[in-house]
């Protein structure tokens, strides 16, 4: 089990594609790599996923986290989801009034532009 | 919590044990899907007990580790004619978490509390209590098969 982690730059915005599954095991790497774009100055990330097959409350937590150090810098963090099953853990938990959830990572950036 | 509602036993179990190790969490999902796809759980039903039985045993294996234990965790999968149950037992000292202060790892949010609470919102019963000699937890919940889906069929 492993997690698949690739940012790509689309304007502003810095683009992380994530895919595989985001648990216990797998969430400090992703809480890695949201520290590691905000330390280098990408104060607005969207987080694609995707590719993600299973999400639990611990990369729920590191989401948060990124909004947050987002933040403090006045920066966005928006989602990319489409799949029913990760958006229900979501809207169960209250995080949909939380995150901005797009479609598409085309709708993601132009939202915030 | 109070006790849920104890099994009957009128169907087969499942168990399986295993080290309080993070990397197995994955391995654990997969099992208790194949076995809630074959029992004739719906897809739904499958992603939602898959976050359950993982964020159960995430709250063990932290547990553990918080109190520097390698005791197995044992988690046995139920089947009944009606509903499909898990339980997860763990060995971890029964008042470290009060000791500790609630916090797991100074993250950002309270993840022992939130993995619960988002269980409970997943399965249709939910208890945990203090197993019979005081030393360890024992959380079992239940999904109760959906009206368009007849009784299990034998493994």
């Amino acid at each position: 089990m492993d997690l698949d982690l690739n940012v790509r730059k689309e304007g502003d915005h810095a683009v992380l594609e994530v895919g595989g599954e985001i648990d216990v095991y797998t969430a400090p790497k992703l809480r890695e790599k949201l520290i590691e774009l905000v330390s280098e100055g990408s104060y607005h990330i969207v987080v694609d996923l995707e590719k993600v097959d299973f999400l639990d409350s611990t990369g729920l937590g590191v989401l948060v986290g990124g909004l947050k150090r987002v933040r403090n810098h006045e920066g966005t963090l928006q989602l990319v989801c489409t799949q029913e099953k990760i958006l229900k853990i979501f809207r169960i938990t209250g995080l949909t009034k939380v995150f901005p959830i797009h479609t598409s990572v085309a709708d993601a950036v132009a939202s915030s532009e | 919590m109070l006790p849920a509602e104890a099994p009957r036993r009128d169907q087969a179990t499942v168990r399986l044990t295993f080290p309080p190790e993070a990397q197995l969490l994955g391995t654990v999902r997969l099992v208790v899907g194949m076995v809630a796809r074959k029992a004739g759980v719906d897809e739904e039903g499958i992603e939602d007990l898959k976050v359950a039985v993982s964020e159960t045993c995430a709250v063990a294996v932290t547990d553990l580790a918080w109190a520097g234990l390698d005791t197995p965790i044992e988690l046995d999968v139920m089947l009944e004619s009606d509903r499909f149950g898990i339980e997860v037992r763990d060995r971890a000292p029964v008042d470290q978490f009060a000791a500790k202060g609630g916090a797991i790892d100074g993250g950002e949010l309270d993840d022992r509390q939130f993995g619960l609470a988002l269980v409970g919102a997943l399965v249709d019963d939910i208890a945990s209590e203090t197993l019979e000699d005081g030393d360890g937890h024992r959380t079992r919940f239940w999904m109760r098969h959906r009206a368009d889906t007849g009784p299990p069929p034998p493994l």
